[in-house]
């Protein structure tokens, strides 16, 4: 698992030296990098300096107690996992280690396979906590500097340009932009659409904003939009081989809605589903009406969205990296595009996903209803 | 007297501005090592042991950049590299308040994107020496 250089840093503090070897041993086996110290006051000092993921603690020792070294390297780094062993282990110790911060108690004797178990899973937490602090940190920064965000996403492609043009100027007048000037000028182009694409996306999210949207509402059939949309993407989906295929009702599915919005709604639906695809993959739309909404279904066979990223999903500029993520040029905003616009018309979307397998969206809006039965909504049967 | 070009690890997400800054650096001497996300600029770093890293904060619309400074920090055998930070977000450096332990060192700088080349170009200079051969001052 450990890539190389990428080693665990775990720190042992025991007072009893055969103690300190087999650990040292048992876990440097098991591929961790192990530091050992005699002493409460030599352990901290290690502990400030090679910031380990995980500290092994003896309970008894003389000089700083193991009560107190656990307080003190979490002072130091509250996210330093602690592994306590002791001697004499009683209910009572145990409870007071893990009223201290300790994760986890360990009583001596022990065997090889137990440490390497606890410190296993120790860690395990640990990464767990790491991770997602990480969201919610991400989460709160993306929320708090929304405005700010914004205008990254608009001065990192002006940024490129602008890099290329100064590096071409300065380097032209020392006749050493050799052979670049041509495909530079093509990047520039490329990364000037990308701009113009971003505030064409962050205006129809402001545009949705307000009851506007809603006054345009008219009865629209999605089994007309839906294969419309699919043939203006048949030819990308090609290019990516993702079939696409509909699943329509026999009679027609009139929803309440505006026909530009829906047709950006569906439009967003459908290009994720081709991009996040994988060669080979498909793309399904189904709609059927239940009750009173209509609910349309744009299922894939790609990569999934892993469960953390989940409820991020609809955030806007919230895009999925890490492995697995492709790099598209995508904006980050189609998802809260679609989210807006589905919540406007009085609806609701939600996914269903399953990284490796593929993603399902549902968007559910309310069916069309006459007018006339509108007025009458005392919600008595006829 | 031609020594080993001076090591630069540049991390950025965008490509564009990564392969316009890199191959201005090359082109005034210095060896330049590229990686798109933190993760792989950690990996870059600990393999290849730059003598200067250029840091983006924002990669993939996250503060990715600060995390891998972090690690980086972490790292006792990267600790003496300077990192210069780069962002198009901000003029100076940000308190983002995530660092218990201090990220920031004194030999670290703050440059705000585009870079100024003339200004990058003389930070790195008093850094980690001039590799220029044309222009080499006392």
């Amino acid at each position: 698992m450990n890539e190389p250089g990428e080693q665990e840093v775990i720190v042992v503090i025991d007072d009893d030296a055969a103690m300190r070897l087999s650990c040292r041993k048992i876990l440097a086996k098991a591929g961790y990098r192990v530091e050992t110290f005699e002493d409460g006051a030599q352990g901290l000092e290690g502990v400030a300096r090679l910031k380990p993921g995980l500290a092994v603690v003896d309970l008894k020792m003389p000089g700083l107690s193991g009560l107190e070294v656990i307080a003190r390297v979490h002072q130091l780094d509250p996210l330093t996992v602690v592994v306590v062993i002791t001697g004499y282990a009683t209910i009572d110790t145990a409870v007071e280690a893990i009223k201290a911060g300790a994760y986890d108690f360990l009583p001596k004797p022990f065997s090889p396979e137990e440490l390497r178990l606890i410190v296993g899973r120790a860690l395990e937490r640990r990464r767990l906590v790491l991770d997602s602090r990480r969201g919610e940190m991400e989460r709160e920064l993306l929320k708090r500097r929304f405005v700010t965000f914004v205008s990254h996403q608009l001065q990192t492609p002006l940024a490129a340009v602008h890099q290329y043009l100064s590096v071409l100027r300065q380097l032209e007048d020392l006749g050493e932009a050799g052979g670049r000037r041509r495909e530079w000028i093509e990047r520039c182009l490329k990364r000037s659409e990308e701009m113009q694409t971003i505030i064409r996306d962050w205006l129809t999210l402001a545009r949705l904003e307000g009851d506007r949207l809603v006054r345009q509402c008219a009865r629209v059939d999605l089994r007309q939009i839906i294969p419309n949309i699919l043939a203006t993407y048949a030819e990308m989906a090609a290019a990516e081989r993702v079939t696409l295929e509909a699943r329509l009702p026999e009679e027609a599915a009139w929803v309440r809605g505006d026909l530009n919005c829906l047709n950006v709604l569906f439009d967003n639906l459908i290009v994720n589903a081709i991009k996040y695809n994988r060669p080979g993959g498909r793309v399904t739309i189904s709609a059927e009406a239940l009750g009173g909404e209509v609910e349309v279904a744009v299922a894939d066979t790609g990569v999934g969205i892993p469960p953390q990223y989940q409820e991020f999903l609809f955030d806007e500029f919230f895009r999925i990296r890490g492995e697995g993520a492709k790099k598209t040029a995508g904006t980050g905003l189609g998802l809260s595009i679609a989210k807006k616009i589905v919540t406007e018309l009085g609806g609701s979307i939600a996914v269903v996903s399953e990284p490796g397998v593929g993603s399902t969206f549902r968007v559910r809006l309310p069916a069309w209803r006459e007018p006339a039965a509108e007025e009458g909504r005392d919600g008595s049967a006829a | 007297m031609t020594a080993e070009p001076k090591k630069i690890l540049m991390v950025d997400d965008d490509a564009d501005f990564s392969e316009a800054v890199s191959f201005f650096l090359e082109q005034r001497g210095y060896a330049v090592l590229r990686a798109q996300d933190g993760r792989e600029g950690l990996r870059l770093a600990r393999m290849e042991r730059p003598d200067l890293i250029l840091m983006d904060i924002m990669m993939d619309e996250r503060t990715e950049g600060l995390f891998a400074l972090q690690e980086i920090r972490r790292t006792p055998e990267l600790k003496a590299v300077p990192v210069f930070v780069l962002s198009a977000l901000y003029e100076k450096a940000p308190d983002f308040r995530i660092a218990p332990d201090s990220v920031w060192m004194a030999h670290d700088e703050f440059i705000s994107k585009p870079v100024d080349l003339a200004v990058l170009l003389e930070k790195i200079r008093r850094r980690i020496g001039p590799q220029a051969p044309q222009e080499d001052p006392a």
